[in-house]
């Protein structure tokens, strides 16, 4: 399988809702990234988050085995801490291979679900 | 030069005026009565876990990492007297070469045995005490330098009142435990929806040597942790998914590794109340804290034991612990959730963030008078007492 993707993606529209509608986790309102390795190698994948009002936070470590996808939802990642609901936010995803970077939001904030995806931004 | 001294979460920090780290008893003995002389003020410190003010001082600190060694054991009674300042990781790794093992500790081990016992830590399990349930005996130096020893046979009443004492009535120097032959446990972690594990609340509690659940307030979802000897226990959680599992000694499967920083919030409520103070606490999160909250909430019974300020005096109960990322603020959420913690009757760990003073835990605990009784004869100039304790114990 030919390696895919690129080391720097970025997520400038970053807000997860506060509000939930539904039974969860399925329904949780979050913010979710979905990371793809095509390559041979894991994966060691740093996120840092960037605010409006202080410093960027970071890194959030992680990995991606070979040839695997992950989702990994904003709303569950807490070290070094917990990431604010309802507050915009920014991510710039760095990793030592490269991989495929998508976006996306469920929003239930209201009863009837609204999903949102894009792919991020392929820095480099 | 004076130093800053700073716990493991970074939240307390304070400079005291000199610290100290006496390397015997006799040394230990000399400090205190020069503070008794000089009308200074002594605390106690271990691994500086804690992240309540318990050992907050701007005059003498006193360290016990010199006083770390097994001191002696007796692998036919299973016993072990334990010098004051041994970290728990540490006893676990000298007392399984001689073949011997704590009965149980808690999820984390790097704390010292002495302010880990005199502040109510504890371990999981409905049918297991805190680490003070496990002394039966200890040597200690009182407020006017005397070296007093007591177990269950030799004043046990001072044992009562000692064991959870956040070194008020002395500074321990010594411990003996009552322990277990060296044994292994399997560990299991489970994950299921949270509704699900309340629903099988009292049968995984009952039916597992170790039990804990994790819920998570950004999911809704519950990690349970069971530990068991093998062969026993639970082992098929229809309702859950095996997220992992794995066997060991009981020192190395009990703790869990945490490099995280956070601070605690905790109270015990009695077992009967525990459920539904639970959900009360959760609705409460979901309602008003998941902006700031994203990390878990912890559930873990704890056996009734005998000691007089301990949170288990006279009652079985479930500890549950909040916690925050120490880089986050926690107060708004800590004395929100303490509202409801006190309407079911509930009691602060000592080391841990709470807002309560004597006037509210003097109702909290049946034997107080007599504890504050005897605090006052073997401190009576009250040189272990800091204005955070005396806020706590006397009511000043």
């Amino acid at each position: 399988m030919k390696t895919l993707g690129k080391t720097t993606w970025a997520i400038p529209g970053g807000h997860i809702p506060l509000r939930s509608t539904g039974h969860e986790p399925e329904f949780t309102s979050r913010d979710e990234l979905c990371l793809l390795n095509t390559s041979d190698q894991e994966a060691n994948v740093e996120i840092a988050i960037f605010h409006a009002d202080r410093e960027p936070v970071g890194s959030y470590r992680l990995k991606v085995q070979a040839r695997r996808v992950r989702h990994i939802r904003f709303n569950d990642l807490i070290d070094p801490e917990a990431i604010l609901l309802d507050t915009d936010y920014a991510s710039v995803i760095e990793s030592d291979v490269p991989i495929v970077v998508q976006f996306s939001r469920l929003d239930s904030s209201q009863a009837e679900k609204s999903i949102l995806s894009t792919m991020a931004f392929p820095a480099s | 030069m004076q130093q800053e001294w700073i716990n493991w979460s970074g939240s307390i920090r304070f400079t005291p005026k000199s610290i100290e780290t006496p390397e015997n008893e006799e040394m230990l003995v000399d400090l205190v009565r020069q503070a008794v002389a000089f009308k200074r003020n002594l605390r106690v410190v271990g691994s500086s876990h804690s992240c309540s003010q318990v050992f907050k001082t701007d005059d003498i600190l006193v360290s016990l990492e010199k006083f770390a060694d097994i001191e002696s054991y007796d692998a036919t009674a299973g016993t072990a007297t334990v010098n004051a300042g041994m970290k728990l990781h540490d006893i676990s790794q000298a007392l399984l070469k001689v073949g011997l093992a704590m009965e149980n500790i808690g999820d984390v081990d790097y704390q010292a045995i002495a302010p880990a016992i005199g502040t109510g830590t504890h371990g999981a399990g409905k049918h297991l005490t805190n680490l003070s349930g496990q002394v039966i005996g200890l040597r200690m130096v009182t407020g006017t330098g005397e070296i007093v020893e007591c177990s269950l046979e030799q004043n046990p009443e001072l044992l009562r009142a000692a064991r959870v004492s956040m070194g008020t009535l002395g500074i321990f120097t010594a411990v003996k435990l009552r322990l277990l032959p060296a044994y292994k446990l399997h560990r299991q972690e489970w994950c299921t929806h949270i509704d699900d594990c309340l629903a099988n609340l009292d049968w995984l509690m009952e039916e597992n040597r170790n039990f804990a659940f994790y819920w998570y307030p950004r999911r809704d979802e519950a990690r349970i942790r069971i530990w068991n000897l093998p062969g026993q226990g639970s082992t098929d959680l229809s309702f859950a998914r095996l997220d992992k599992e794995w066997s060991g000694w009981s020192g190395e499967v009990l703790p869990t590794p945490q490099e995280l920083r956070y601070d605690e919030s905790e109270y015990s409520l009695p077992v009967e109340v525990a459920p539904e103070c639970f959900k009360k606490v959760r609705q409460r999160v979901k309602e008003k804290h998941r902006q700031m909250v994203g990390w878990r909430i912890l559930y873990r019974p704890i056996a009734r034991d005998d000691a007089y300020l301990s949170n288990a005096y006279e009652r079985d109960i479930v500890a549950i612990t909040l916690h925050q990322n120490a880089a986050l603020p926690h107060w708004e959420y800590f004395t929100d959730i303490e509202s409801i913690f006190q309407a079911y009757d509930g009691r602060p760990h000592w080391g841990k963030k709470h807002t309560l003073k004597a006037k509210d835990l003097r109702s909290l605990y049946p034997m107080w008078n007599r504890f504050q009784e005897i605090r006052q004869r073997l401190d009576p100039n009250g040189i272990f007492l800091t204005r955070y304790l005396r806020e706590l114990l006397v009511g000043e």
